[in-house]
């Protein structure tokens, strides 16, 4: 795939460049949304409305990391639907104290009186991460799924949330900590591979 | 653990350190058993995210021409037809409501004579000269035979009864009375079968034609854009 020549031709108004940049990324747009708002169906929805987004703004595309560009748009796609639900709440995005404050750390996950339910939908290690995604701050969980799970460079990730370098640092090393400690909770569910995983540091 | 350090380890992880802060830090690393856990945490979670299972695409997010309100180019001539087409649309349906409307105003006009003039007959009969009452008790008979089967004749058919019950009577009243039957009569006989006009047959074909036109010409435009 000629990325940037497809890239060219739909910038020119051609749609069917621009859906075979839609096949190349589906997956990886979807999986971020997916890992953003920890639902299927909404993910969908962001998907397609990045797409669509992505499609009418594509003009506005000066070079650089294409796959970049597109992760910004579903993640303000995802944004939009993250705010739409806000405004009709259903289940909390934060844990909160008896005195209606945010918790600072989500190790309530460990709470022995966890309910069966809730143990089952956790019940494997991809449900608990993803558990722990959705308790993360917004801005915490875009970076670290793009990052760890899109395997995505730092610079790339900078251009996507349009922050600094240091900024997503920051917030990388945060959201890896916060994670770590809610994945404690879970740490019966982690294969033993995972626990005591070696990490490749380079 | 403060945000410097925490900062640091995790660039560390990911080969974003200097040479020599990767240095300063490995040294820490080895004295200070504190920050080595930490920086296994944040390996055990760096790993446990890059093993999360990619889901594929639940469908193909693939844009559909509809969806970003793209239309194929239409011929230079597409729009003259669709002026055409709409105007002789629209003059057809002018001209027969014409034929719709115009019937019907004609038979309110002589409606209202009838009013004034079988409204109230007692009245107006109280006003008939004695002497002509024997001429009017011979004149409503004809018009109620003739026109039995029209509503608006049997209305008149009943006035001119009542009227003829008058002890006097006007002859040039159920006179009148019979012009204004045997009028409805033809206008009620002319309006049930519509012949058009030649103008609305033309207008008609002109429309027809048009649409026919335009939905080849939006086709083969449409064919030919997917082509591309």
């Amino acid at each position: 795939m000629n990325e940037e020549a497809l890239i060219h031709d739909a910038q020119a108004g051609s749609l069917d460049a621009f859906n075979a940049l839609v096949l190349h990324y589906q997956d990886t747009v979807f999986n971020t949304a997916l890992r953003i708002l920890g639902d299927e169906d909404l993910a969908s929805d962001a998907t397609q409305e990045a797409f669509l987004s992505a499609f009418r703004s594509i003009a506005s595309f000066r070079g650089g990391s294409f796959k970049a560009w597109l992760m910004r748009t579903v993640t303000n796609a995802c944004y939009d639907e993250l705010r739409r639900q806000k405004r009709r709440p259903s289940v909390p995005l934060e844990p909160e104290t008896d005195d209606g404050e945010e918790m600072d750390s989500p190790r309530w996950l460990a709470d022995p009186n966890m309910s069966p339910e809730q143990k089952a939908e956790a019940d494997e290690v991809e449900h608990a991460i993803q558990h722990c995604l959705n308790n993360l701050p917004v801005e915490f969980k875009t970076v670290v799924i793009m990052a760890d799970i899109q395997g995505m460079d730092y610079s790339e990730v900078a251009i996507a949330v349009r922050a600094p370098l240091g900024t997503i640092k920051s917030r990388l090393a945060r959201a890896r900590l916060r994670l770590r400690e809610c994945l404690q909770g879970f740490s019966e569910l982690l294969p033993a591979t995972f626990r005591l995983e070696e990490g490749t540091s380079t | 653990m403060n945000q410097r350090d925490l900062e640091l380890l995790s660039s560390y992880l990911d080969g974003q350190l200097k040479p020599s802060d990767s240095a300063r830090l490995e040294a820490r690393l080895s004295s200070d058993p504190n920050l080595r856990a930490v920086m296994d945490d944040l390996r055990e979670a760096r790993s446990l995210l890059r093993r999360m299972p990619s889901r594929k695409a639940p469908r193909n997010f693939t844009l559909t021409r509809k969806m970003v309100g793209q239309n194929p180019p239409m011929p230079r001539a597409y729009p003259a037809f669709r002026f055409v087409t709409s105007l002789a649309t629209l003059l057809l349906f002018f001209t027969l409501g014409l034929n719709f409307v115009a019937p019907q105003l004609a038979s309110q006009a002589p409606a209202y004579g009838q009013g004034g003039g079988g409204g109230d007959p007692e009245i107006f009969a109280a006003e008939v000269p004695a002497t002509e009452a024997s001429a009017a008790t011979e004149a409503p008979a004809a018009p109620s035979a003739e026109l039995v089967p029209l509503p608006t004749a049997t209305l008149l058919a009943e006035d001119s009864g009542r009227i003829a019950e008058t002890p006097a009577e006007k002859n040039g009243l159920s006179d009148e009375s019979d012009e204004f039957a045997q009028s409805d009569a033809a206008q009620a006989q002319n309006a049930v079968p519509f012949v058009p006009s030649a103008w609305q047959i033309a207008l008609a074909g002109i429309a027809l034609i048009g649409v026919l036109l335009m939905l080849v010409m939006r086709q083969l435009a449409i064919n030919r854009w997917r082509q591309k």
